[in-house]
């Protein structure tokens, strides 16, 4: 175990990319450490016929394809852009890819609001001017400067954040693939421009419910290649996202609790319900505020987790399931509440009546969190 | 599932682990035998299910191919097998072709040639007799592409001389006959499939036939086969592992692979008992046929060919091959008449009925066409094919090469399975004319798309490729690679980037049937809408205008596009001006036509009938006729029989129907209806006919007496309604003018009424206002009875329902409308709010329901009796609270005013010339009597006396 709160995915499956970068005899493309069908086969799993001697299991869930556009976009020379709903595992996926590829995904630029050009090409180090004047040393270069001058990936989150101008930054460095720096100089000698080694990629994500706030200039998503990642609606692919990412969820913390199957099944079918009186929903008040996506599900779990874990008997019930499903949703004070009340008695309470099994204490959960809460 | 399932799943890989042996066995499929039993050994430790599978393929193969008639296996779409068929035609010229389609669809195949492909024959039923009713109707389509093989099969046999073809498959009746519908629960739709689009639907619910089904049964093994395959779907894993490897093959190897391929899909399917038997009766049918078709013929087996889907070719039933057992009986057909004709289909038709990926019917199309002219072979197409390119005139006299002389089979299995995957070299200057195309078609849809993007999906795709282990981009790489660069986070037009590229490769093609093969009802409706002058067999909407007072030749097509109107659906044809009533012509109308869009539904209209005209007459029948039929509907018929065929026979016969069903109705729920429609017809017939036609006479005798029977029930019935009740009345009403020269008894109708005893507000309101009408209830009277009845707190809740009765009763008396007035003025007027408010909804919606008609006639009233400006108001006083005061005034009338008879007898005696004159001319001769004696007895005994015969006759009568 190693003593990182959360190890980023190259040194968590450091072991099983050292392995296959052994094993792999396939063509690789500029510097990268495994060839593009290693890549995928370390995303989305290995299988028999794959005659591996050991078993790679998958890490992403979803359509293989995705998968192999991505990297195919990584290998030419146009950056990806991962775009769908939060929660759907984009981040995630740029990480594992980047994990993979270049054996770092912590080169990462978040976008907010106040991400300012400098985050992206580079800054300086002011006492160091003042010592020294501005030379490389004094220079402080942004994660995609390093990821250019390393030949790695780069990453950056959320792009649809941060303001247009500060997106726009990014052309330059995609197109041309170098970053001038004019405080060095202007002479043809002086060491002002830092190119991009081969190898050099952007995987930037962005949330397709952010789309109007800062959009994307023609410009820059003709160097882009989008990838949609859609949200999961397959409830088995589902129930297999949430089981995968719960089991490292308690891995990580060390926990001993059994998630029973019938408890998983409650959560995924009150999701489904949920999403289900989302689309029909006419206006933003009939519906919740979260995208109920995967990720929320599994913020669910973890959540009732760690409640049963510290809190309660060491025993995940469907009544601390409930209370944090509520916890959770209900963000907006009269609306959410309304909402996941209606879906208490309306959905809920018949079925309790009908299944049995868990549903009865899921529902007085549920009430009893909703009455604590109003 | 079992064990042996997933150990066999693994089959396409065993190539990779069998060895090459020598041949020394004479038996061809010895080699072979050898290296899976020891693969099977290998992987499963010992002879078990496996090695019985793996060796009954080889089983199957080897009995296919030693059968002495030859079997041809295809698949569907299959540009391939269409390929090895056209070669294997040229090749062998067989006499005979028997192939794997209905054979009651025989007939039809010759018409192909006039048709744009694909078509679907269709065989359709809908006087069903020996089925359950439910199903009707009965709808078989196989449908034809051109880059089939069943295609080049149908062209050699029906365009070369002395070649005969046998369709040996089931009926179409027996389709439905071994049809597990009633046993089987229909499975669920997929809720996530996306709604049809129109040109999926062109085969409406009709159940599809198909040569060469070829799939697995199996989902996991299909599943599996994709993963291993890195394709999406069935339709891509079979052109990269089957197509392209068997593109070139010589003519053995084509067809002990394709025996393969069925047997090994036959033998890893699950035992659904049902479609399993299905199959074999198939088999079995077949091969009795083509025993049959022999014996009848004595033709040579060597110089027959039978073309089945790959997967029937693999059977095992003992009635296999031309000596196989004859033990099976084919059932006879139902007495159902089944109808034949061709229909037009689509790619997409074809794809949403037999499940296969989008596109992919077209790019198999495209592939075809590549291939032909690749490998020069020359395909067999019908002479005078409609659509497509006109094939060059074939050079009759090279055609006939001899036939081959039979080599005896060699084992080409082992060889296929043993060649490394087909790397079908890239064809680089292919790729870069899609991709261009691609970006030229995406900018077209409004993407910003550049050569930069040209760039990046041509280097996208062969990299996908790569991934996916192939050296070539499939279409569908091409697709993935198009849709990563060109798509971004919004579509900017109607389609996508997978959509363009589906366009692209070949796009949806509709077919279209040909006018010579249309049924004679749809050629009879093009032949009378050519004067329209417009080209209605092609596909979309087309506006006519018909200027039928400046033109009154169009006033028949005018005839046909309304009863193409009443006949197709929806859309089909749609007025955009002009309407036909009854009684009414217009001189002008127009039309949006969609005859080509819906050329299926008028081709199944010719199933029933040789015209439209007859078609109609038969569907009107039928409606009037049906056990569910009321009144309302009957009349309905009558009334298009009129319209549509101006019938005057027709109308009769269902007007003289109309008549006994309405006596035999109980219930009043069609009165509104029978008299809107009766009301209709009577003014038309008054109009334009010199006498009414008998029935309606009858019609409005019957209908006096049976609502006259019917009225004091409906009165007290809860269940009929107040506009019922009120149609009711409206009929006796309007229609006793009539029903009384006719012989009718105006007692009875009052007896009727005076029956009536309703308990409900509404109706009672009617009741009275009947009898007003009737004279038994005179209007003080009435107007004191709503005076009461407002004027009591205890029933003043109820007045509004009051109100909605008379306002129904405005139908039956209309003369009672300015009492009506009054009552809404009243209630306005005099009603308490909590009574009042709640009720104005009601009032309003009544009134847009029941009383659109009756609006315009209380709007009128009240115009003429309020003041017409807001100044003449404040001195303006009702009529009804005038009234009391203006008949005070006026000398009183009646008997009842004293003073006023004095003063009139004043008046009389004042001015006595008058009256002398009067009575001189009536030869009276009286005498002025004194004021004040008054009328008294004397005058009438004097009268009595001076004229005794009246007495005596009285007398002797009470007497006698």
């Amino acid at each position: 175990m190693s003593d990182l709160l959360r190890a980023p995915a190259e040194i968590k499956y450091a072991e099983e990319l050292d392995w296959l970068e052994s094993v792999d005899d396939n063509p690789k493309p500029f510097s990268w450490r495994l060839s593009p069908k290693m890549v995928r086969l370390f995303i989305v799993g290995s299988e028999r016929a794959d005659g591996l001697d050991r078993e790679i299991a998958p890490k992403w869930f979803g359509d293989r394809s995705f998968v192999e556009r991505s990297i195919v976009t990584l290998a030419s020379d146009r950056g990806l852009l991962l775009i769908g709903d939060p929660g759907t595992g984009k981040s995630w996926l740029a990480e594992l890819l980047s994990a993979a590829i270049s054996r770092n995904s912590t080169q990462v630029v978040q976008g907010t609001a106040g991400t300012t050009e400098d985050h992206i090409k580079y800054s300086w180090n002011v006492s160091m001017v003042i010592a020294k004047g501005q030379s490389r040393e004094s220079m402080i270069p942004s994660p995609i400067m390093t990821a250019m001058e390393t030949g790695t990936i780069g990453r950056f989150e959320e792009l649809t954040r941060s303001t247009s101008d500060v997106q726009d930054a990014l052309i330059s460095i995609l197109s041309e693939k170098y970053i001038s720096v004019p405080e060095l100089g202007s002479d043809r000698d002086s060491d002002n421009i830092v190119f991009a080694k081969p190898g050099f990629s952007v995987i930037a994500t962005a949330n397709s419910r952010d789309r109007g706030v800062n959009d994307l200039s023609s410009a820059l998503k003709r160097r882009f290649n989008f990838v949609r990642i859609p949200v999961v609606t397959n409830k088995k692919s589902e129930a297999e996202i949430v089981r995968f990412r719960t089991e490292e969820l308690l891995r990580r913390h060390q926990i001993e609790l059994d998630v029973p199957p019938t408890l998983l099944d409650v959560l995924l079918q009150s999701f489904a319900d949920l999403r289900a009186s989302a689309a029909a929903a006419g206006s933003d008040d009939e519906k919740l505020e979260s995208a109920l996506s995967t990720a929320e599900q599994i913020g669910v779990l973890e959540d009732a987790i760690l409640h049963s874990n510290f809190f309660g008997a060491r025993e995940l019930t469907a009544r601390t399931l409930a209370s944090s499903l509520v916890g959770s949703l209900a963000r907006r004070e009269p609306e959410d509440l309304a909402i996941l009340n209606k879906y208490l008695h309306g959905v809920v309470e018949p079925r309790s009546t009908e299944e049995g099994g868990s549903w009865p204490e899921f529902l007085e959960g549920g009430r009893d969190a909703i009455a604590t809460l109003s | 599932m079992s064990a042996p399932h997933e150990q066999s799943g693994e089959q396409p890989h065993v190539q990779l682990h069998v060895q090459p042996h020598e041949q020394s066995d004479s038996r061809p499929f010895a080699s072979l035998r050898g290296q899976l039993q020891e693969a099977a050994t290998e992987f499963a430790g010992g002879s078990d299910a496996l090695e019985g599978i793996l060796l009954g393929l080889v089983d199957d193969v080897d009995r296919a191919i030693r059968e002495p008639l030859e079997i041809f296996p295809v698949c569907h779409h299959s540009p391939a097998s269409a390929l090895a068929m056209a070669r294997r035609l040229r090749e062998k010229q067989p006499k005979v072709v028997y192939l794997e389609l209905c054979e009651d669809m025989a007939p039809l195949l010759t018409e192909l040639r006039n048709c744009k492909l694909p078509v679907a024959v269709q065989s359709f039923a809908t006087g069903i007799d020996g089925f359950p009713a439910e199903w009707s109707p009965l709808s078989v389509v196989a449908p034809i592409t051109e880059a089939s093989a069943e295609y080049q099969a149908i062209a050699y046999a029906l365009d070369t001389p002395g070649v005969e073809l046998v369709l040996v498959d089931r009926s179409s009746d027996h389709v439905f006959q071994w049809d597990a519908r009633g046993e089987q629960p229909s499975e669920p739709a997929d809720p996530d499939a996306p709604p049809a689009e129109e040109e999926a639907a062109l085969h409406g619910d009709a159940v599809g036939v198909e040569i060469g089904d070829l799939r697995p049964r199996f989902a996991e093994l299909e599943e599996h086969l994709l993963r291993h395959g890195r394709v999406r779907h069935w339709s891509e894993w079979w052109h990269q592992y089957v197509e392209l490897p068997l593109g070139d093959s010589d003519h053995d190897t084509y067809r002990q692979v394709m025996f393969l391929i069925g047997s090994l899909f036959r033998r890893l399917a699950p035992g659904d008992a049902h479609r399993v038997r299905v199959d074999e009766d198939r088999e079995r049918y077949m091969w009795t046929r083509m025993r049959e078709h022999r014996a009848a013929t004595g033709v040579d087996p060597a110089d027959c060919l039978y073309v089945c889907g790959a997967f029937h070719a693999a059977s095992r039933v003992e009635e296999f091959g031309i000596d196989g057992a004859d033990t099976f009986g084919i059932s006879p057909r139902t007495a159902t008449k089944w109808q034949h004709g061709l229909i037009p289909s689509s790619h997409a038709a074809i794809e949403a009925q037999f499940g296969l990926a989008a596109g992919s019917v077209s790019i198999a199309a495209t592939v075809w066409a590549k291939n032909v002219k690749r490998t020069r072979v020359e395909p067999y197409r019908l002479e005078g094919q409609a659509g497509g390119r006109k094939s060059r005139a074939r050079k009759k006299t090279v055609a006939a090469p001899p036939p081959v002389a039979e080599i005896e089979a060699k084992d080409r299995l082992t060889g296929f399975l043993q060649q490394p995957p087909v790397l079908d070299g890239l064809d680089e200057a292919e790729l870069l004319g899609w991709s261009v195309d691609i970006v030229r078609a995406a900018r077209r849809n409004g993407y910003l798309s550049s050569t930069a993007d040209a760039i990046a999906v041509f280097e996208t795709s062969i990299l996908l490729a790569g991934m996916r282990d192939r050296a070539k981009p499939t279409p569908y790489d091409f697709q993935d690679a198009a849709v990563t660069c060109i798509e971004k986070d919004a579509v900017p037009g109607r389609r996508d980037v997978r959509r363009l590229v589906e366009i692209m490769m070949g796009g949806d093609r509709i077919g279209q049937v040909g006018y010579e093969s249309l049924p004679p009802l749809a050629r009879d409706v093009h032949d009378r809408l050519a004067p329209l002058q417009l080209p209605l067999e092609k596909r979309g909407v087309q506006r006519a205008l018909l200027d039928i007072a400046g033109r009154p030749e169009l006033a028949s097509c005018s005839d046909v596009l309304w009863m193409l109107r009443r006949l197709l659906p929806h859309g089909a044809a749609r007025p955009i001006m002009g309407e036909r009533k009854l009684g009414e012509r217009s001189i002008q109308e127009s039309w949006d036509l969609a005859l080509g869009t819906h050329q299926r539904a008028l081709i199944e209209l010719g199933y029933e009938g040789v015209s439209i005209e007859q078609v109609l007459e038969q569907r009107l029948r039928r409606a009037a006729y049906a056990p569910t039929a009321t009144a309302a509907t009957v009349l309905e018929a009558v009334e298009d029989a009129t319209l549509y065929l101006r019938s005057r026979r027709l109308a009769d016969e269902l007007g003289h129907h109309a008549l006994t069903v309405l006596t035999t109705e109980r219930s009043v729920d069609g009165a509104p209806e029978v008299l809107r429609r009766v009301r209709r017809l009577l003014a038309y017939y008054r109009t334009s006919e010199p006498v009414l036609p008998p029935w309606i006479e009858s019609f409005v005798k019957a209908g006096y007496a049976h609502y006259c029977t019917l009225l004091p029930v409906a009165f007290t019935d809860e269940d009929a309604t107040v506009r019922q009740v009120a149609a009711m009345l409206g009929f006796l009403f309007s229609m006793e003018s009539l029903a009384l020269s006719l012989g009718c008894d105006r007692t009875q109708l009052e007896l009727s009424v005076g029956q009536s005893h309703p308990q409900d507000p509404s109706k009672t309101a009617l009741l009275w206002a009947a009898q007003t009408h009737l004279g038994t209830l005179p209007r003080a009277e009435l107007r004191a009875r709503c005076d009461a009845l407002l004027g009591n707190p205890l029933v003043v809740p109820s007045y509004p329902r009051y109100l909605s009765g008379f306002v129904h009763a405005l139908e039956p008396v209309p003369g009672l409308t300015d009492f009506v007035v009054e009552a809404v003025s009243n209630a306005f007027g005099r009603l308490p709010d909590p009574v009042l408010l709640p009720w104005l909804p009601t009032l309003i919606t009544t009134l847009r329901k029941d009383g659109a008609d009756l609006a315009p006639l209380l709007i009128r009233e009240a115009g003429r009796i309020f003041p017409g400006r807001l100044a003449a108001l404040d001195a303006w006083v009702p009529p009804w609270l005038a009234q009391p005061a203006v008949d005070a005034a006026r000398p009183g009338r009646g008997t009842g005013g004293g003073a006023a008879y004095a003063g009139r007898s004043a008046l009389l005696v004042a001015h006595p010339q008058t009256c002398d004159a009067v009575a001189e001319l009536l030869g009276c001769a009286g005498e002025w009597a004194p004021e004040g004696s008054g009328p008294g007895a004397a005058s009438g005994a004097a009268l009595l006396g001076r004229h005794p015969e009246t007495a005596a006759a009285l007398g002797a009568l009470l007497g006698g």
